[in-house]
């Protein structure tokens, strides 16, 4: 049992090496489908730190008149903090929003200088909401909506980012819907090379498979080699995408984390803690995939 | 050893391969099956060796009915059975050394016993001196008792020669025959399918004729006539 093992696998990597060319561009192929699906998988983990980095900063700005008292203020804070939608409220009162402004427009001796004309401060206090998730500032503005507050309210601003949020989700939806399909078709491509590659390892050994049968080799032991053989494609795609993807992303890592101001990504990170299971997941599905596609070659081209 | 009873084979779609062959080989025999080409003989082998499958009738191979043998039998059958065919031929890539050994390996055979079991049989076919030349460096004789050295390694109680000589000039047609006198001389069951006249006539063993898918003929010690 264990000597026929090993002559299998000695015979497997004999046929690699016999059909040298094919074996290369049977694992080239298998590397572009890897290759696409870890791009994929990188986009999904960029994209969300993206998401959650721009929600964290979208906040609406609630303007109160300048005729609103503190307390009223005070009110609308602790009624906001209250409600667990909200992450946090923070309290610009009318001289600090003024003073802001002020600073914003120091160089603008015009805009100043109308400040001036206007006589007394035009600012009201603020309140800056930031919400635990985007999509419940709806909700946290309909709660300002009533009669308690709606008067004292100038005008409530969204801040741009919610279009950012949609915007990165919608491009990374239309991004990986084209690269499952990328992926789809390299696999599909992926899975008639092997079973060529199969066909034409058939082919070239057939002498020795017309003897080995006519000498009494069980079909199994006949099977096994080509069987091994499509597992060194998968696992030598694996590791060639591996030696890819991980340099690549040590290298992207660090520019990413400067892009998000500092924050990381966690990219290098979640494939340092996870590359077992991520290689060994694609690892397994290339193989099974591998082996459909050399069982079905067999099936059709080997009479055992 | 080997019995035929009733046996037809017909090839899709229509071609008739035997028709109706009784035939019963007793242990040890040499027997000659002779006949034009295109009646049936490779087929009557290829039967014996269950490389075909017979369309009817019943074939048992030392009291084994291999008639509807399956798949996963057929391996155990022919590591009894010992095969020579003319287009049966050596691997050029490997060495007689490694074309023998080949046998072996596919059948799980350890490595040490393939050491040991090599020598014996190159030295059968007196080719215990060549074991690391490879095919194109022997004779068409010396190849096909590299072959025959090949069919021996499992020790079978029976072998099937077909055509084994068809390529070959007088004198190695002759090594070759006396190569299977002798292998049938320690006990192996030999079936030797031919053309040769010279060959049948001088061997005076059985000698089972074919014709049109049928045995028209049977006689021990008999001659080739057509
Ligand atoms: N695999 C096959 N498929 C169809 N017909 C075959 C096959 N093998 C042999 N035959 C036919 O069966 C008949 C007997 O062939 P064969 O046994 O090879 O004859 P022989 O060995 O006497 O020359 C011939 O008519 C041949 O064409
Ligand atoms: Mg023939």
């Amino acid at each position: 049992m264990l000597t026929s093992s090993i002559r299998s696998v000695k015979f497997a990597f004999q046929s690699f090496g016999r059909n040298f060319w094919l074996s290369i561009i049977t694992v080239s192929m298998l590397v572009l489908t890897l290759v696409t699906i870890n791009l994929l998988l990188v986009l999904q983990i960029v994209a969300s730190k993206a998401v959650s980095f721009a929600e964290e900063r979208i906040e609406v700005s609630v303007y109160f008149f300048p005729a609103a008292t503190e307390d009223k203020i005070k009110d609308a804070s602790g009624y906001l903090r209250g409600l667990p939608q909200v992450r946090d409220v923070q309290v610009i009162t009318a001289d600090e929003a003024l003073s802001r402004f002020k600073e914003r427009h120091a160089a603008d001796a015009t805009i100043l200088s109308a400040l001036d004309e206007v006589g007394g401060s035009p600012f009201g206090p603020t309140l800056v909401i930031k919400a635990k998730s985007a999509s419940d500032f709806p909700l946290i503005l309909d709660a300002l909506d009533n009669p308690q507050f709606r008067n004292d309210i100038r005008e409530k601003d969204f801040s741009s980012y919610e279009d950012i949020v949609n915007r990165i989700k919608a491009t990374t939806e239309r991004v990986q819907l084209f690269g499952m399909g990328l992926a789809a078709v390299f696999l599909l491509i992926a899975i008639l090379i092997v079973f060529n590659t199969v066909r034409i390892a058939l082919f070239v050994h057939r002498e020795e498979i017309a003897i080995m049968k006519l000498v009494g080799a069980t079909n199994a032991f006949i099977r096994s080699p080509f069987l091994i053989e499509c597992f060194l494609y998968s696992l030598f795609a694996v590791a060639i995408v591996a030696g890819i993807v991980f340099p690549a992303v040590a290298v992207i890592d660090p520019s990413m984390t400067t892009f998000f101001g500092g924050e990381s990504v966690g990219l290098l990170s979640y494939f340092q803690a996870n590359w077992y299971v991520v290689f060994g997941i694609q690892l397994a599905a290339l193989t099974v995939i591998n082996m459909v596609s050399t069982t079905l070659a067999m099936r059709k081209y080997l009479k055992v | 050893m080997i019995h035929f009873k009733n046996v037809i084979k017909t090839y899709p779609p229509n071609i008739v391969g035997i028709r109706n062959v009784n035939l019963h080989i007793r242990p040890g025999e040499f027997v000659s099956i002779v006949g034009q080409s295109g009646t049936g003989k490779s087929t009557l082998a290829k039967l014996m060796f269950a490389e075909e499958t017979a369309t009817s009738g019943q074939i048992a191979i030392g009291g084994w009915d291999i008639t509807r043998i399956s798949q996963h039998d057929v391996p155990l059958l022919r590591r009894q059975i010992g095969v020579v065919f003319q287009d049966f031929k050596l691997l050029p890539r490997k060495t007689v050394f490694e074309n023998v050994a080949f046998a072996l390996e596919v059948a799980g055979t350890p490595s040490r016993r393939i050491k040991e079991i090599v020598p014996q049989v190159l030295k059968i076919v007196n080719l215990h001196d060549k074991g690391d030349r490879y095919p194109k460096q022997l004779s068409g004789g010396e190849q096909q008792r590299v072959v025959v050295a090949r069919s021996l390694v499992h020790r079978p109680k029976i072998l099937v020669a077909d055509e084994p000589t068809g390529n070959l000039d007088a004198i190695h047609t002759h090594e070759i025959i006396d190569l299977l006198k002798k292998i049938n001389e320690f006990g192996t069951t030999v079936v030797l399918v031919t053309h040769n006249r010279e060959v049948v006539n001088a061997l005076k063993k059985r000698v089972i004729l074919v014709d049109g898918g049928e045995i028209v003929s049977d006689v021990e010690e008999g001659r080739y006539k057509i």
